[in-house]
């Protein structure tokens, strides 16, 4: 069963050496012109919160109103506690539930 | 300098705590599709990056589509350009041999919790490190777990868990909301990727709106500034 296929090994080589340059480059290029103050800080800045919420969005509307439901509720609990863990359990809870008893 | 791998670490563990939680969802989906123990771990260790696995393990078949999936799990990575990009303040006193070590473990996490912590502390990129390796160790246990208990859960969505991983990337996304300004770059975020996601095939409609909203976030600013 447990036969070695190098269909596999192949495919995640690939997208290891690719996933690997995207970061290298990345780092590396970035060196060459952020050093300035101005609108390309700014934009870097922006990134890891426009990223994460591209990444999101489109799968909290796909959920439907329970995915809206869970959303708002981590909105919520973000803004009191600030507590990342405690709003994701709440949420998935809130799925778990919806998905099991409506 | 080793305090920062510590506290890299232990800063991450909270959201490793999720990680694992998630990964462990990834390896129930691997037992389904009759994805080997070894493939799951030479994805974790070499590619490390679960959005891309996860895209990897649901194309994947026993006809293996290595360049659709190649394509597809890259053009999801295409942002970790763009975050060994913001990174660089981290590393702007490194040499090129730390650099090439440490962007490896530059996860989605990860990185989100340095870019948090850079913002108020001065950190070397050990931080990055410590938080990476926690990050690698949640994601990699989790994940086999998961392969074990593959064949107890039969359906893991019934317990929500597929929805773990869109929420943490939600309350981390909130954890940098910096005030009204970033109100309208978010918004202009979401309406382009549900608007690409809906129209282009594929996943670049993640980098696209990214991009689209840090441009907004460029304008608003300058008008700010300017007005």
């Amino acid at each position: 069963m447990a036969e070695v296929s190098i269909n596999s090994l192949l495919l995640i080589l690939l997208v290891a050496v690719g996933t690997y340059s995207l970061r290298v480059s990345g780092l590396l290029l970035s060196s060459k012109f952020v050093k300035d103050e101005g609108s390309l800080k700014v934009f870097l800045e922006h990134l890891p919160s426009t990223l994460l919420l591209a990444l999101v969005v489109p799968s909290i509307l796909k959920e439907g109103v329970v995915g809206i439901v869970a959303s708002l509720v981590i909105v919520a609990l973000m803004y009191k506690t600030k507590n990342i863990l405690l709003s994701m359990l709440v949420a998935v809870l809130i799925v778990a539930l919806s998905r099991n008893f409506f | 300098m080793n305090n920062d791998f510590k506290n890299g670490f232990l800063a991450n563990i909270p959201i490793g705590i999720s990680v694992f939680a998630y990964g462990s969802v990834l390896g129930v989906l691997c037992t389904q599709k009759g994805i080997a123990l070894y493939e799951l771990a030479l994805m974790n260790i070499f590619i490390f990056a679960g959005s891309a696995q996860f895209v990897m393990v649901d194309m994947w078949s026993s006809s293996l589509d290595i360049l659709s999936i190649t394509l597809a799990a890259l053009l999801i990575n295409l942002r970790y350009f763009l975050v060994g990009a913001s990174l660089n303040p981290l590393f702007v006193n490194s040499s090129k041999k730390d650099k090439f070590k440490y962007i490896h473990f530059a996860t989605d996490e990860s990185w989100a919790i340095t870019m948090q912590r850079l913002k108020h502390e001065q950190i070397t990129p050990l931080f990055l490190f410590g938080g990476g390796l926690c990050i690698f160790f949640t994601w990699f246990f989790g994940t086999v777990l998961g392969f074990y208990l593959g064949e107890f859960i039969s359906n893991p969505a019934k317990y929500g868990l597929d929805f773990a991983f869109v929420a943490i990337f939600f309350a981390l996304a909130l954890s940098m909301f910096k005030g009204k300004e970033d109100l309208i770059p978010w918004l202009v975020t979401a309406l382009v990727a549900v608007l690409l996601e809906y129209f282009l095939e594929g996943k670049l409609y993640i980098v696209i709106a990214a991009i689209a909203g840090s441009f907004c976030a460029v304008l608003t600013n300058k008008e700010k500034e300017n007005g």
